[in-house]
């Protein structure tokens, strides 16, 4: 089916990016790794869609694009909230840097 | 004793000459936290008597505290009041605020307007307000008459002991969660906050109590 081969060829040109990121240096080689295993189950799951039939019915879980669905809103979640708490790390940080440097400035005063 | 008033202020240039020179004229030693002002608030201060220090960009009034409250440690202070640079509190109220301090009878004197006066508070204020009062009641068992007062007087020795990490105005609520875990000596004192049409437009409006709710349970 054509959306097969959409598909594959967006995820194709995700996978040249990681490796020009890691290339870079701008993610680790575990990072590149897990997103490397996620986009590879991501082609797995468009091109034999029977996978998550038998895995959804395994589990219980009636259609096999729900179970996609199911997990992927699951993997969302968890990547939101690891953003959340990245968000809140760089924030406190920014505030110990803007306070250091009231300081600083206030003694860089007094000395002149 | 030794005692400093701390005014976080940001772009408060219309009012904050005249609430530093009230503070100086009863006698107190002020420091102005600038939070990346983007008028001339910080050289109006300093023109008026205060010490200054500066946030280059802005990053909340409780941050703008612990700055404060960072360089009172470092000096010889054995005091702090917190005060508004919007010029709904009176100068002249800080001395009785002071009063349980110097008497040993309190470590923390909090203000209280609802002991004291509110005047021109809107309906909607007194609502949120009260409901602040009811969640700090159920979340810390304080009995207080009032919350989120920025009005306040420290000893010092007890702000060492107290751990602060909010830098917006979820750090009200949180000096309360500290004073009852700490179990610190605290005391209210009658205190009058003057609503006006600036202080209104520069104030919090209701929709910053779901801020407040926010950052208290997803900020720790």
């Amino acid at each position: 089916m054509l959306i097969q081969f959409i598909l594959i060829f967006f995820i194709l040109l995700l996978v040249l990016r990681l490796i020009w990121q890691l290339k870079n240096k701008e993610i680790s080689g575990w990072q590149f790794l897990s997103w490397l295993v996620i986009w590879f189950l991501a082609i797995i799951i468009i091109w034999y869609p029977q996978v998550t039939i038998f895995l959804a019915g395994q589990l219980g879980v009636g259609r096999g694009v729900d179970l996609v669905i199911y997990l992927s809103v699951i993997l969302l979640f968890y990547l939101l909230f690891r953003l959340l708490l990245r968000i809140e790390r760089v924030e406190k940080n920014i505030t110990k840097i803007t306070q250091e440097l009231a300081v600083k400035k206030d003694q860089n005063h007094e000395s002149d | 004793m030794k005692i400093l008033v701390l005014i976080p202020a940001k772009d408060e240039k219309a009012k904050i000459f005249s609430v530093v020179r009230e503070i100086k004229d009863c006698g107190f030693e002020v420091l102005v936290i600038d939070d990346g002002s983007s008028d001339n608030t910080g050289e109006l201060a300093k023109a008026a008597g205060a010490k200054v220090l500066r946030h280059v960009i802005n990053r909340g009034q409780g941050a703008a505290l612990r700055t404060g409250l960072s360089y009172a440690l470092k000096g010889d202070y054995q005091a702090v009041v917190f005060f508004d640079a919007d010029g709904q509190m009176l100068a002249s109220e800080i001395e009785k605020l002071l009063e349980p301090l110097l008497l040993k009878r309190a470590e923390v004197v909090l203000g209280s307007r609802f002991l004291g006066r509110a005047e021109n508070i809107s309906f909607s204020k007194l609502i949120t307000l009260k409901l602040a009062l009811l969640f700090t009641k159920l979340t810390t068992g304080l009995k207080l008459t009032d919350v989120h007062n920025g009005f306040q007087a420290w000893d010092l020795s007890a702000l060492e002991k107290i751990t602060l990490t909010q830098d917006r105005y979820a750090y009200a609520s949180e000096i309360l969660k500290e004073i009852a875990h700490k179990r610190l000596r605290y005391q209210e004192v009658p205190v009058t906050i003057k609503y006006t049409d600036y202080s209104k437009k520069k104030g919090q409006s209701i929709f910053n109590a779901l801020h407040i709710l926010w950052d208290l349970m997803i900020k720790k």
